[in-house]
């Protein structure tokens, strides 16, 4: 009996990454700067030195999307024959939301000749189907998990987050790649090692409201407030957030007396591991963290 | 009375590369919806609009900007039907045929995103959301809100551009928004 109890082991990935060559994004470089700056010093933590990709342009994002199909192709197909030209293999893309157009695009270019025409016409260049596109955390997922098993030295006990994946981390599936529940259990079990105690919810993939926090407020403000109160009510004292986007609107939207702080993964690993720099951030959140920290004794 | 244009259909499927048949109607996307509270009309009736060939109410809807492409819907859908791809094939639709967008400040907001990345091939948050305000009018709406993202030293206050923008302008040719 005791046997079948015991589940097999995950297969630890052995893959080394000596350089990765990532994405940034527009809000890595503005609004999401402390996302940056972690997810580099994680990328350290493994062994790996980041490398950005040389004049890289905007992904498009919702805007280009949602008023021409070709041009949100050409925005993002230009940092694709970018990353070829530059001869990375793999690209690893840090915004869920540029991942996915990134990745849009890319198998676009691969199977639709006509579009790859029309992208020669712009930029004089075609994409001949050779880069990986990677979500950032596959920097973690890959890398052996034994790493981070003895870097974790200040166990983040007393933090009850959430996982909120938001729209796009997972979503799409056929577009991410990823083979959803295993992925989304590997993350939780990763957050696990980590020292918290994870809340189950239903709210993990509600939209935050994106870019209607901008254009309709309210909407967004009571998307918020729905998503912050199931938190809430499922025993979680903070969210943990993995879009540059999602973690502004969710701390800036929705009304007081819901507000829990919203960090990003990588915030929390460094606070786990104490990389350096960990602490300065904080002070980048919308809604001040430093009382859940210090009430915990994490700092 | 208006008349219905049985050539719409085929045309919306033509762009979105979606057919918009096999809808029944079973209502999971406009259910699951996270912006449905704000649209005139639901996402399923949109398609059964699009079946009757209802160009003119399809086209002027508020829905097909209030849409912001989660992607909860058609990852409901028991019949795979890509409804934001569809939405993004109505507002393109839309506006080629220059119909007054049923949401202006929405439209206004792409519109701005999109000029900054034409400018420099990239977006500079600060101009982008002055520029926005400028374009629907609502100079004190969120000010609060602007103030706290400076405050916090969440908002760039220089520019970052592209080195070969003669490539991204050739690209800014598909957006004719440039001059609007």
């Amino acid at each position: 009996m005791e046997e079948i109890d015991k589940l097999p082991e995950y297969p630890q990935a052995t893959k080394e990454h000596s350089r990765i060559y990532y994405y940034p994004g527009c809000s890595l470089m503005s609004s999401a700067k402390e996302l940056g700056e972690s997810l580099f010093a994680i990328a350290k933590l493994v062994g790996s030195w980041v490398e950005e990709l040389k004049d890289w342009n905007c992904c498009g994002s919702s805007p280009a999307h949602s008023v021409n199909q070709d041009y949100a192709l050409l925005l993002a197909g230009r940092n694709i024959v970018l990353a070829e030209r530059q001869g990375i293999d793999e690209l690893y893309v840090t915004c869920p939301s540029c991942y996915v157009r990134l990745r849009t695009a890319e198998n676009t270019l691969r199977h639709a000749p006509v579009k790859n025409d029309i992208l020669e016409e712009a930029i004089g260049k075609r994409y001949d189907g050779t880069v990986r596109l990677k979500f950032f955390l596959e920097v973690l997922t890959d890398s052996r998990k034994d790493i981070f098993k003895d870097a974790v030295v200040n166990p983040l006990k007393g933090l009850k987050p959430v996982l909120y994946f938001g729209c796009l981390l997972t979503r799409p599936e056929w577009i991410t790649g990823f083979d959803v529940l295993p992925y989304e259990a590997e993350l939780r079990s990763f957050v696990d090692s980590l020292g918290v105690e994870t809340k189950r919810w239903g709210y993990a993939k509600q939209c935050c409201g994106a870019h209607l926090a901008v254009t309709k407020p309210e909407l967004a403000d009571s998307q918020v407030d729905k998503i912050r109160d199931q938190a809430k009510r499922s025993g979680a004292n903070c969210i943990i957030s993995f879009c540059p986007l999602c973690q502004v609107n969710l701390e800036l939207r929705g009304s007081k007396e819901t507000r829990l702080p919203v960090f990003y993964i990588s915030e929390l690993i460094g606070l786990a591991c104490k990389l350096k720099n960990a602490d300065k951030w904080l002070k980048k959140h919308l809604v001040d963290p430093m009382e859940l920290l210090e009430e915990n004794k994490l700092l | 009375m208006k008349k219905n244009d049985n050539g719409f259909l085929d045309q919306v499927e033509d762009k979105c590369g979606h057919l918009l048949g096999g809808c029944f109607h079973c209502m999971a996307c406009s259910s699951g919806c996270p912006a449905v509270e704000i649209m005139d009309y639901y996402p399923n009736q949109i398609i059964r609009m699009i079946q009757f060939g209802m160009r003119e109410e399809v086209l002027k809807s508020k829905t097909i900007w209030v849409c912001v492409g989660c992607y909860a819907c058609v990852a409901q859908c028991p019949n795979r039907i890509h409804i934001p791809h569809m939405m993004d094939a109505l507002r393109e639709i839309a506006l080629e045929e220059g119909v007054e967008p049923g949401e202006p400040d929405i439209w206004a907001f792409h519109r701005e995103f999109l000029k900054q990345v034409d400018k420099r091939g990239r977006v500079y948050e600060l101009e982008f959301m002055m520029r926005y305000k400028l374009a629907t009018g609502s100079y004190f709406n969120d000010v609060g809100a602007g103030l706290k993202m400076i405050k916090h030293g969440r908002l760039d206050l220089l520019p970052t551009k592209v080195k070969k923008l003669k490539e991204i302008r050739a690209m800014g040719d598909y957006f004719d928004g440039r001059n609007r």
